[in-house]
């Protein structure tokens, strides 16, 4: 079946069944990997994307409920790094392994985007993504840094 | 196609947007088919070269490439404009190697950091060069107390047996630096002096006028320089008279090493460019989805794929086997190193989720094997039964049970940790081409020449023609973090040659069958105490599953740090048909946890500050310059008495031990070094780690880590302190979530938690808001620094959570207590 996704800007036709999970249809059939498979039920946040500015885990969203808004995977967020929230990663070295850093970025972008200065109890609540290096100690310091940026 | 990654081929439709249609792709690709497409994947050099963005120290794609520059030694080149490109011969786990082993060559080269670009160096030149004799030695012969030598390494599988030019490519054990450092900045020195000697050729001066520094040989003296670029070429060609002569720089000769670094590999970690193995895509690539058999030792009975081969996209199915014999057995087994692994079943697809999906929906018949009805409560019931049964006496000092009667009172508590597992985030995974005389794996791998070699087994393809190209790691944790995934994937590719497959677990898979477990583990303590509340004596029993990756470990406990006069370890083995596996910190969780929980159970009883009782009982041992006479004999061998001192006052002045604090908080203390006594003689170099943890329990139980003070052995020096300290603040977070929330139970012989929702990782809002680390500088090489942050963590929450609630909790994790305590309000 042929879906049309919005997906950084860009128009992508898709042939595929229409229960595919999204996380798959941008990673294999768009080859937009940098959207990484963790859990495959919406716990981790590895695999979250941003559809119309909102976080949601694509591992758990169909292809179908995904047509007609528009999507952005880390690869839309800057084409070079420059992304205050990327800024921020880089200046507090918070990447360990790196594979679940991807969700943690675009997470920080739709917290930013509600919250714009947000408080540590905001940054408890609304980023849930797990990273097993244990990387939240600078994680939390480089959103409040990507937030001062942003001002 | 300019690279191995590049994405499926793309047209642009009519509409102008852009059209996938993969089936049709594939169509295309099967048509070319077998050996022609390697046609296309394989990258043109040049190619490679330009796409390398100028300002990037690591590709997004890591794996080693040809050099196109003058190559000094294995482990670097030197191009025309400056740039130094470093062979990483270990695995980066997200650890920092790819900074941290740059760092030791670069500091030897005295090149210019700035341009140092790493890559993985070449598993398949591994196999095919020997290593240089002047990296086979190590200076200083292994004294962990010499500052100009290589410390103490393992050398496991040293000269004898990893005789590859990159020797331990494998990473575990904490082991990286401790294992390469010595070769490591040898080979940057090699290079150094070669440069020098072809500079001094140039010139027809003696090389000892010679000054190398940022990338450039001065000669003061005629006022010439030159620029490590413009004498590569030449340097490339020059031998050293006498290599043997190599020396290594000491800490305190050190620029670079020890200095904080940012991590190189991070600016491609951000954007999401980086490329693990998973997302590997290649023209004409099939995927193949995994399911075996829950229970270790079990195996596919039978299955159905007629009911699912007209399922869109699916093409073949491939039964992985645990026959009988074979080598299909002993290499996707594993059973000769990690334990022992099931069989099972793979469906190849166009996708991987037509793949899994046709899995998902194909009837398999399981034979469960002789585990099959193994339940949690029957296994810690065997191991209970043997923990009570004689065991092996592993120290016995002194006489244990005269003293035992002449204590006051006898103090007694038996402590347990469950299954856990790595709960690595990537699920297992290759990518791999065979063809009919080269395979070719795109994997991240802790262990890269033993996949090659079994990769080679699996096909029949001999070990020089077998290439591994090492990807970025979505985390290790552990010596045998793989599981089989690269054999599953070069069994599977195997029966499609000329065809690139990527195998990928699901996170089920990878979290069940796919991994090894830290074994359950019970441990018995036992003290007798005098009218002031001292140990008399003491004995510890414990009992656990052995395996050949994890063999009885008696670390820690062989060798308690506190002063008992009389003291006995008794080890107990049951037998499981879950094999026991190596997960960050391995015997180090269960005794930690149980010396530590005891001690301050001891200190209690004593009335006495739990701090102070600890201080005290250290203090006792004899000093430094008379343990020679106690060496190797457990009680009284013990090392480092004034380091472990000096670490717990700092720990204790650095959390402002015994501060106020607010109804329902309070300070939880450990100590530990996970490496002391571990049968070799208690030599071994250490590495010490005290921490306090501010707990806060609600009264309706619910716990919280507020705050961590770690204080953390850097022996000599640290060599990117930066890197050491993310990797303990990682830590902080693995041992909180291990006291808090992670077991495996077994049920009908699987393991039931596999994935997230059942085994949970604590996130942002369970991380202490304040965490800090402070460097305690000893006189050694330390062990390593990847997990030795992780056993006190356990204890020192639990010491914690016993002065708030007054519940002394022995079996880990808590979630399993009701921490509820006073009054209940509403």
């Amino acid at each position: 079946m042929a879906f049309t996704l919005l997906v950084n800007n860009i128009q992508y036709a898709v042939d595929v069944e229409p229960d595919t999970p999204l996380l798959w249809v941008l990673r294999d059939s768009i080859g937009l990997t940098g959207t990484k498979y963790g859990c495959g039920i919406g716990q981790c946040g590895a695999c979250t994307v941003l559809m119309n500015g909102t976080a949601v885990r694509s591992c758990s969203l169909t292809v179908s409920r995904a047509m007609g808004t528009p999507v952005t995977t880390i690869e839309g967020l800057s084409p070079d790094g420059s992304h205050p929230v990327q800024l921020a990663w880089k200046e507090f070295d918070a990447p360990q392994c790196g594979y679940c850093q991807s969700g943690m970025i675009l997470a920080t972008v739709a917290l930013l985007q509600k919250t714009p200065k947000p408080t540590d109890a905001d940054i408890d609540a609304q980023i849930t993504n797990a990273c097993r290096c244990g990387t939240y100690h600078r994680i939390r310091q480089a959103i409040h840094r990507a937030a001062q940026m942003r001002a | 196609m300019s690279s191995h990654t590049d994405k499926p081929a793309t047209t642009r439709a009519s509409d102008g947007t852009f059209d996938i249609d993969r089936r049709q792709f594939l169509t295309t690709t099967a048509v070319v088919g077998g050996g022609m497409v390697l046609g296309f994947w394989m990258p043109s050099r040049k190619a490679e070269a330009a796409i390398i963005p100028a300002d990037l120290h690591t590709r997004p794609e890591p794996w080693y490439r040809d050099g196109q520059v003058p190559e000094i030694n294995a482990w670097l080149t030197i191009g025309p404009d400056d740039t130094v490109t470093i062979r990483i011969g270990q695995v980066d786990l997200g650890t920092g190697v790819m900074t941290t082993n740059a760092m030791m060559v670069a500091e030897e080269l005295q090149c210019d950091w700035t341009k140092v670009r790493s890559e993985y160096a070449s598993a398949n030149r591994d196999v095919k060069e020997k290593a240089p004799a002047w990296t086979i030695k190590v200076p200083g012969g292994g004294n962990a107390h010499d500052p100009a030598g290589g410390g103490k390494p393992d050398q496991v599988g040293g000269p004898e047996t990893d005789t590859g030019v990159y020797r331990r490519m494998g990473v575990g054990s904490s082991g990286n630096v401790r294992e390469s450092r010595f070769y490591l900045q040898l080979a940057g020195a090699e290079a150094r002096e070669r440069l020098l000697l072809a500079a001094a050729t140039e010139w027809k001066v003696p090389v000892s006028e010679l000054v190398a520094k940022n990338s450039v040989i001065t000669h003061a003296r005629s006022k010439r320089q030159i620029n490590y670029g413009a004498i590569a070429s030449k340097a490339a060609q020059i031998q050293l008279p006498d290599p043997s002569r190599i020396r290594m720089k000491p800490p305190d000769t050190w620029t670079l090493m020890g200095t904080e670094q940012p991590n190189r590999d991070v600016p491609v970690k951000v954007t999401g460019q980086a490329k693990y193995a998973v997302d590997i895509l290649m023209p004409g690539m099939l995927y193949a989805a995994v399911k075996c058999c829950p229970v270790w030792g079990g195996d596919a009975r039978s299955y159905n794929f007629d009911a699912v081969r007209n399922m869109p996209g699916v093409q073949s199915v491939v039964r992985l086997p645990l026959d009988k014999s074979g080598r299909a057995k002993e290499v996707l087994g594993r059973t000769t190193k990690d334990g022992f692994y099931s069989g099972g079943v793979a469906i190849i697809a166009d996708t991987w989720w037509h793949a899994h999906k046709a899995l998902e929906a194909m009837p398999i018949e399981w034979d469960r094997g002789p585990g099959g009805s193994a339940t949690t409560a029957s296994i810690f019931g065997e191991h209970l039964a043997k923990l009570k049964a004689p065991g092996k006496v592993i120290v016995n000092e002194g006489n244990v049970d005269t003293a035992m009667g002449n204590g006051a009172r006898i103090i007694e508590a038996t402590y347990s940790v469950p299954y856990v597992r790595r709960g690595r985030m990537e699920p297992g995974n290759a990518t791999v081409l065979v063809s009919d005389n080269r395979v070719d794996i795109w994997v991240g791998d802790q262990q890269p020449q033993r996949t090659l070699q079994n990769a080679a087994m699996l096909t029949g393809i001999a070990p020089p023609n077998v290439y591994l190209h090492m990807c970025y790691l979505g985390g290790g944790y552990g010596s045998s973090g793989n599981g089989p995934q690269a054999e599953h994937a070069v069994y599977i590719a195997n029966t499609v040659r000329g065809r690139p497959v990527k195998m990928m677990w699901t996170r089920e898979e990878d979290w069940g069958v796919g991994t090894t477990f830290s074994p359950l583990h019970i441990g018995k303590c036992r003290a007798a105490v005098d009218a002031n509340g001292w140990p008399v004596a003491m004995e510890i029993d414990y009992v656990q599953t052995v395996g050949v990756a994890w063999p009885a470990d008696s670390r820690g406990l062989a060798m308690p740090p506190y002063w008992v006069p009389h003291y006995r370890l008794n080890q107990h083995i049951a037998t499981c048909h879950i094999p026991p596996g190596r997960v960050r910190s391995t015997g180090a969780r269960p005794n930690a946890f149980y010396l530590e929980t005891f001690i301050d159970e001891l200190a209690h009883a004593a009335g006495k500050d739990p701090y102070q009782y600890r201080r005290e009982l250290i203090a006792r041992n004899p000093p430094e310059n008379m343990q020679d006479r106690f060496m190797g004999t457990g009680v009284g061998g013990f090392r480092y008495r004034d380091d472990w001192l000096r670490a717990l006052d700092m720990v204790a002045k650095m959390s402002d031990w015994g501060k106020k604090l607010p109804e329902g908080w309070a300070q939880g203390i450990a100590i530990d070094d996970r490496r002391r006594g571990v049968g070799r003689g208690g030599g071994r170099q250490g590495t010490i780690c005290a921490q306090v943890h501010t707990v806060e329990v609600t009264r309706r139980g619910q716990v919280r880590v507020h705050r961590s003070d770690v204080v953390f052995d850097t022996g000599f020096s640290l060599i990117n302190p930066l890197t050491v300290r993310k990797n303990i603040e990682g830590q902080i977070a693995w041992g909180i979530s291990d006291a808090l929330y992670q077991e495996v139970n077994v049920k009908d012989g699987a393991m039931v938690e596999c994935n997230f929702d059942t085994y949970p990782v604590i996130r942002m809002n369970e991380y202490p808001k304040e965490i800090n680390v402070q460097w305690l500088k000893t006189n050694k090489w330390i062990e390593g620094a990847g997990e030795e942050a992780i056993p006190c963590v356990t204890p020192a929450i639990y010491n914690a959570v016993f002065k708030i609630t007054g519940k002394r909790i022995r079996e880990v994790p808590l979630k399993n207590h009701d921490l509820s305590w006073g009054a209940q309000t509403a």
